[in-house]
């Protein structure tokens, strides 16, 4: 919930930055591990939104896949099932490369 | 009319936990944030700790809860500072809370500092609050699936204290597969056994504590 309302006081900021315009839709890219389930941020949001005057805006997630980046070949990949060895070159030897973001990516304005 | 923003959604909290991260690393604290489910033991883990904590090793608490100070004053029976921060309805400590906190309080000569979080294996994972070290609590009456039902959570700590240990003859808890769980989403985790009961594994605690600080 302090999610939510932390992305929903940010779009607030931007939205005063920006008089004249209204914001319809707000993108998030939120981690595979980032310990947020989208759907109950999106309940949340949904349910925040409506006591702010931004009461018919709405909500675009993108998920990002868990990342790893070989130190070895420098491949970036996928972790499936939690394997976080380099599928390519079997190095053991990787770091992180995404999966934790938790990001207002855009907003969508429109003249009001 | 498309804006990109590419901000993080917590980039407030962030900003503060690097405040409070430099300031720690300029007084020579050094700050741990203890996670686990509501019942793990981080309370007794920190009684074990404190109980045999030289007074000249400057150490101070902030624990979090979402209501009542129970734990406070559990805790300031050994001598240190210790600070509740009731929440009020908040499942986690965030950055700010810690910060109004540690104003004017307990002092600039502080070694070391706990920060017990909100018991919650979810939220906390989110927020930074400045610390070096983070330290996640499973204790053995749980599942040993738990790190992989909360992937973020392990895979954000540095150490894993499988706590209760002395109860691993009456409850159906795998240890091995536990660490085996943990280290599939952290392979860098370290793991300690411990039990506050017993003792056991609490001079290795202690150890890891002096090694990391």
């Amino acid at each position: 919930m302090s999610i939510a309302a932390a992305v929903l006081e940010a779009v607030q900021a931007e939205a005063e930055r920006h008089p004249g315009s209204r914001v319809t839709k707000a993108g998030l890219r939120i981690g595979e591990i980032s310990g947020v389930d989208t759907e109950s941020l999106r309940f949340c949001l949904e349910t925040l939104v409506t006591e702010t005057d931004l009461a018919s805006l709405t909500f675009e997630f993108e998920l990002c896949p868990w990342q790893r980046r070989c130190r070895r070949c420098g491949d970036t990949f996928p972790v499936a099932d939690y394997r976080v060895e380099c599928g390519k070159c079997g190095s053991g030897d990787t770091e992180e490369a995404g999966g934790a973001q938790m990001e207002l990516a855009w907003l969508e304005m429109e003249e009001s | 009319m498309r804006v990109p923003l590419e901000r993080k959604v917590l980039n407030e909290n962030d900003r503060i936990a690097g405040e409070l991260r430099k300031r720690f690393e300029e007084r020579g604290t050094w700050c741990v944030n203890l996670i686990s489910s509501p019942g793990s033991g981080k309370t007794s883990l920190l009684e074990r700790t404190l109980e045999g904590w030289p007074a000249s090793r400057r150490a101070a608490v902030l624990t979090g809860d979402i209501q009542t100070d129970n734990d406070a004053r559990r805790l300031a029976r050994f001598g240190f500072p210790v600070r509740q921060i009731t929440t009020g309805g908040a499942c986690h400590l965030d950055a700010r809370m810690v910060e109004r906190a540690l104003d004017g309080w307990p002092g600039h000569d502080l070694e070391i500092l706990f920060l017990e979080n909100v018991g919650n294996l979810v939220c906390p994972t989110s927020y930074d609050l400045g610390e070096a070290a983070r330290a996640v609590l499973l204790s053995v009456t749980e599942g040993e699936d738990k790190p992989l039902k909360y992937p973020a959570t392990f895979h954000h700590a540095d150490l894993m204290v499988l706590n209760k240990i002395d109860l691993l003859p009456y409850v159906p808890f795998e240890k091995q597969l536990a660490i085996e769980n943990a280290r599939r989403v952290q392979p860098e985790i370290e793991v300690l056994e411990v039990s506050c009961t017993t003792g056991e594994g609490l001079e290795a605690w202690r150890a890891w504590l002096e090694r990391r600080g």
